[in-house]
């Protein structure tokens, strides 16, 4: 609970620096694999932006938005896994990537391994540079640790 | 507007957005269950009134399970708005006069006078911000635009210079909306259409919900300084 009050404290007395600085944005991707040894470089990202959201959905989600608040906190949860590495950070983003694919369409019985990878965008000069940041070990989609 | 009012207004408010917190949290993984049903029960209470001071206490208990939970808010500054909220309710509840009832609120409505006055101070302190780069930065490349289309408004600097300007001077300027209740209930609409537009591009539905709980403080912090 000590925890919970220190975590408190930003709230109480809030420092209120909403978009102060625009820094390197986190993404989280992801490769499915159909062998713990296998080797693939095809990444995919965690739920990709829609290329167009028709205006009724827009205002929609002024109501109704957890899914995209999810990819927010997932974003939040890789940045914080940068800045502060632990194992609960970690199981996270493993937790509801596994989750999003246990919901998605790809044959999982074919690929039952993954890797996942934190990328930072940023802006270096005109251009946009990459940096990869993390690249987890391979892991079972299902949920158990790989062999 | 009176003291009680403003307290009354707050917790119909906050739990309205609560509410809707709870009910999206609740459409996902099984096991926030524990935490979020609980929670959206007691903001049903809070709603309709009933034993305001032991369902305020049973949210802020919830409201700290919940940060420990995620390690810290799920969602950025409205989980901590909504926190901050919270904790004035209780308090506003708690403690034994009406003075210091007042002291309460008058530190929610100076937050939520500095949550736009000082997010607009470090803007405008910063380079980037004053070009209008830092505003093309999020378009281009942030985790925040709802679509990838969004993204082409980073080709269109002059747009984009002009509304970080009419942010930045929107942010700042907020707190001289206390002058007149024309002014702060003008100021106020400004404020809910600037929410409604990041919830629209940006997905920031939450913020939309959580901040008005704060504006009842405001209103009654004017009304109480224009009557000395």
């Amino acid at each position: 609970m000590l925890h919970a009050l220190k975590l408190c404290l930003p709230a109480l007395f809030p420092s209120w620096r909403f978009f102060d600085v625009i820094g390197p944005s986190p993404r989280l991707e992801y490769v499915l694999l159909g062998a713990a040894d296998e080797i693939r470089d095809q990444w995919e990202e965690f739920r990709p932006r829609p290329a167009l959201l028709p205006v009724g959905t827009m205002l929609l989600r002024l109501f109704w938005n957890p899914g995209w608040n999810e990819s927010l906190f997932v974003a939040t949860c890789v940045e914080r896994l940068i800045q502060d590495p632990s194992e609960d950070r970690g199981r996270e983003i493993l937790n509801r990537l596994r989750a999003e694919l246990e919901r998605g369409s790809a044959d999982l019985a074919v690929t039952p391994f993954l890797r996942f990878r934190l990328i930072f965008v940023s802006r270096e000069g005109a251009d946009l540079r990459t940096d990869i940041a993390f690249v987890s070990p391979v892991e079972r989609v299902s949920g158990r640790a790989a062999a | 507007m009176s003291l009680d009012d403003a307290i009354r207004f707050t917790e119909i408010v906050l739990a309205i957005a609560f509410i809707q917190q709870s009910l999206e949290h609740l459409s996902g993984a099984k096991e926030l269950r524990v935490l979020f049903l609980p929670r959206l029960a007691l903001s049903v209470l809070l709603l309709i009134g009933i034993q305001t001071l032991w369902v305020c206490i049973g949210l802020l208990l919830i409201a700290l399970l919940i940060l420990k939970r995620f390690q810290g808010p799920y969602n950025g500054g409205s989980d901590l708005m909504g926190v901050l909220v919270l904790f004035c309710l209780c308090l506003a509840h708690l403690v034994p006069s009406v003075r210091l009832q007042e002291y309460v609120f008058a530190y929610l409505a100076l937050q939520l006078m500095l949550s736009y006055f000082r997010a607009g101070w470090v803007k405008i302190r910063n380079p980037d911000w004053r070009s209008g780069t830092a505003l093309q930065d999020v378009f281009r490349f942030s985790v925040y635009p709802v679509s990838e289309a969004l993204r082409s408004w980073a080709d269109r600097p002059r747009l984009l210079w002009t509304v970080s300007w009419a942010v930045m001077l929107f942010e700042l300027l907020f707190p001289l909306t206390l002058l007149s209740k024309p002014t702060l209930i003008a100021g106020l609409g400004v404020a809910l259409v600037f929410h409604g537009a990041n919830a629209v591009l940006f997905g920031f539905n939450r913020f939309l919900w959580i901040w008005p709980a704060g504006y009842p403080a405001l209103l009654w912090l004017q009304h109480r300084i224009l009557a000395i």
